[in-house]
């Protein structure tokens, strides 16, 4: 049951503090006074927030692969250099990146060492299925997700006589740059490419061997070039490496020297093409995460991409002068050892 | 007076922290030690931890786990065979504070200070370094064996198991930025159960090289501004007994009937081989 008290409206009468009725009246009597429920009187809503805490805990860098704002920073930091990584076709973009970081887990690369990186985490993470810890038995890496925002891989390399160099690898879906076949425009977005000090330009060497699909591979290569091109989303004089992937399926294939005829087919139909527009076309092939190491050794192939990575740009200039870029033929490179002749 | 000396002692869990911290208070107060640093006197401090850690040790038992709540801050006076007199604080912190870092991301403010110490020690656990392992070369090692590897469900990554060298790398790199940044620093890097790895005939520098390939080459590069030296150390010289398990082993006996309990500790310096625990210390201090 509700408790109720009364109230006086009468501004003169002081009831409320003495209880006495200015005009004389009983209690209960007088027309000026009205019954005060404490249901009317409406509820002061109480904060459910729990008290803020002080925080306890200072958040460390995620250690995961960068966004373009954090590479940004970064590059401002030391020289740097810019890999623009296409990879249509499943052509094996992880575990090309991994490759590259699994290499310096074993020691210095081609004369290079490993100097730090803001993206440990990012890298361990794409290492993982090639690892036994992760107790695959055949290692493959996942696929970046269609129309994701490119993030960015950082490593820092120190040469001795050169110093230090950031190298940034960027990160995007193989299908993103298939999509700028069906739509130039799609190219606008391709930033990492805009500033990409040498565009990587993957090849998939198991589908080059598959005669189902070796033909799409054929067709598709040279048109997103074309179109990256055309939309000056590749820079004038900027290094183009193609890369034939998965060196242990060539190895492997019946098809091994028709592989060999695509692949240099390919190399040279780009190269003279767009000889105005690039500084130079080089070749490469890699097994940078094989299934097992009867035909390559792991990684193979690798420490010269990332050599090549570390080249600084040729002038602009020094293209104009109308001699074709120049590129090598895969035979040489497939070699034992995979170390160029 | 050389001074007051934070040295901070780091390392992932069951890296040794304590037992360095248990072989160097019973070194500096045994008669007769022949070191760089010896003790010089007792302060105000509680000396109840430092003394339970020597006498575990000294028995040849285990230590326990550091405790993990928080930092136990440890102070020794020390003084160098000049004379010159130092206070060597050194807070005895739990390796999940620092398996944290790698794994969460995140550092708990109470350790910001004791991590901003300029000088620094970090043990790593010679005999227990985690090495990558490629499937490519397993695969190709079962079919030389002709063994069919057994069809597994395929591990979801989690931060916990990556390599050592790739967890201590990064911790290195967040003590040299950020909140923890403080400019330049020592670094004395120590290989702890040493007596695990010496059989393999290798330096501390070679086994920095061969086995923690990535943090040599990290520090090398200097791109990050560690001074820093390594050495292999063995604070127990052998293995110790877990008295909660009533173990009792044949080489702990061997290492009691020692003539003196510091004759245990092994510190290795290149190829020279002594049992001066505050060498490293020493250096550290300058």
């Amino acid at each position: 049951m509700a408790t109720q008290q009364l109230t006086c409206d009468n501004a003169d009468c002081n009831f409320a503090s003495d209880g006495k009725c200015v005009e004389g009246y009983e209690v209960g009597g007088c027309p000026h006074t009205e019954s005060l429920s404490l249901e009317d009187i409406p509820e002061v809503e109480e904060s459910i927030t729990p008290p803020i805490q002080p925080e306890t805990t200072i958040a460390l860098a995620s250690g995961e692969a960068l966004d373009s704002d954090d590479a940004s920073v970064l590059q401002r930091r030391n020289v740097a250099r810019s890999i623009g990584l296409i990879a249509p076709n499943d052509a094996g973009k992880t575990s090309l990146i991994a490759g590259v970081f699994d290499l310096f887990q074993m020691g210095s690369i081609a004369g290079a060492q490993f100097a730090g990186s803001s993206t440990l985490i990012g890298f361990e993470k794409v290492c993982h299925l090639a690892r036994v810890a992760s107790q695959t038995s055949v290692p493959h890496t996942e696929r970046t997700s269609r129309g994701a925002e490119p993030t960015f891989f950082h490593l820092d390399v120190y040469q001795e006589q050169i110093g230090l160099i950031s190298v940034f690898i960027s990160d995007r879906s193989g299908e993103d740059y298939l999509a700028a076949n069906d739509q130039i425009s799609q190219t606008e977005h391709f930033f990492e490419i805009r500033r990409a000090d040498c565009v990587t330009l993957l090849v998939n060497g198991a589908q080059l061997a598959d005669s189902k699909l070796r033909h799409e591979v054929k067709a598709t290569t040279p048109q997103i070039v074309e179109a990256l091109i055309e939309a000056g989303t590749i820079r004038k004089g900027c290094r183009l490496a193609i890369v034939l992937t998965k060196k242990d399926s060539v190895m492997a294939s019946k098809n091994r020297e028709r592989i060999e005829r695509d692949f240099d087919g390919l190399v040279a139909s780009i190269s003279v093409n767009h000889a105005a527009s690039l500084g130079e076309v080089k070749s490469f092939v890699v097994a940078a995460s094989p299934k097992d190491t009867e035909h390559v050794v792991r990684g193979e192939g690798v420490a010269d991409l990332l050599r090549y990575w570390l080249q600084p740009n040729m002038p602009v200039a020094s293209i104009d002068d109308g001699e074709l870029p120049k590129f090598e033929r895969m035979i040489d490179l497939l070699t034992d050892t995979g170390v160029k002749k | 007076m050389i001074g007051e000396r934070h040295i901070s002692i780091m390392g992932l869990p069951s890296s040794g922290k304590t037992t360095f911290l248990a072989a160097l208070w019973h070194m500096v107060r045994e008669p007769g030690a022949n070191t760089e640093l010896s003790f010089d006197q007792l302060s105000e401090g509680n000396y109840e931890h430092l003394n339970a850690l020597a006498k575990r040790w000294r028995f040849g038992s285990i230590q326990q786990r550091t405790q993990v709540s928080g930092a136990r801050a440890v102070t020794m006076r020390l003084k160098d065979t000049d004379g010159r007199k130092a206070e060597v604080s050194f807070p005895d912190l739990p390796g999940e504070d620092f398996s944290h870092m790698w794994e969460r991301r995140e550092l708990d403010k109470g350790i910001l200070e004791t991590l901003k110490a300029p000088l620094l020690v970090l043990m790593i656990n010679g005999d227990t370094i985690k090495m990558p392992a490629w499937v490519a070369e397993w695969n190709a090692l079962s079919k030389k064996m002709r063994v069919k590897p057994a069809a597994k469900e395929v591990v979801e990554w989690k931060a916990e198991v990556a390599p050592t060298q790739v967890k201590v790398v990064d911790l290195l790199q967040m003590l040299m930025s950020g909140e923890l940044k403080i400019g330049g620093r020592r670094l004395a890097l120590l290989i702890s159960a040493w007596d695990q790895v010496e059989g393999e005939g290798e330096t501390p520098a070679q086994i920095l090289e061969s086995k923690l390939p990535l943090l040599s080459q990290y520090l090398k590069s200097g791109r990050d501004p560690w001074t820093w030296q390594v050495w292999g150390i063995s604070a127990q010289g052998g293995r110790y007994e877990d008295p909660d398990k009533n173990e009792s082993f044949a080489e702990t006996d061997r290492l009691r009937d020692l003539e003196r309990a510091s004759d245990r500790i092994k510190v290795v310096e290149e190829v020279h081989v002594g049992s001066d625990i505050t060498k490293p210390l020493k250096w550290l201090i300058g």
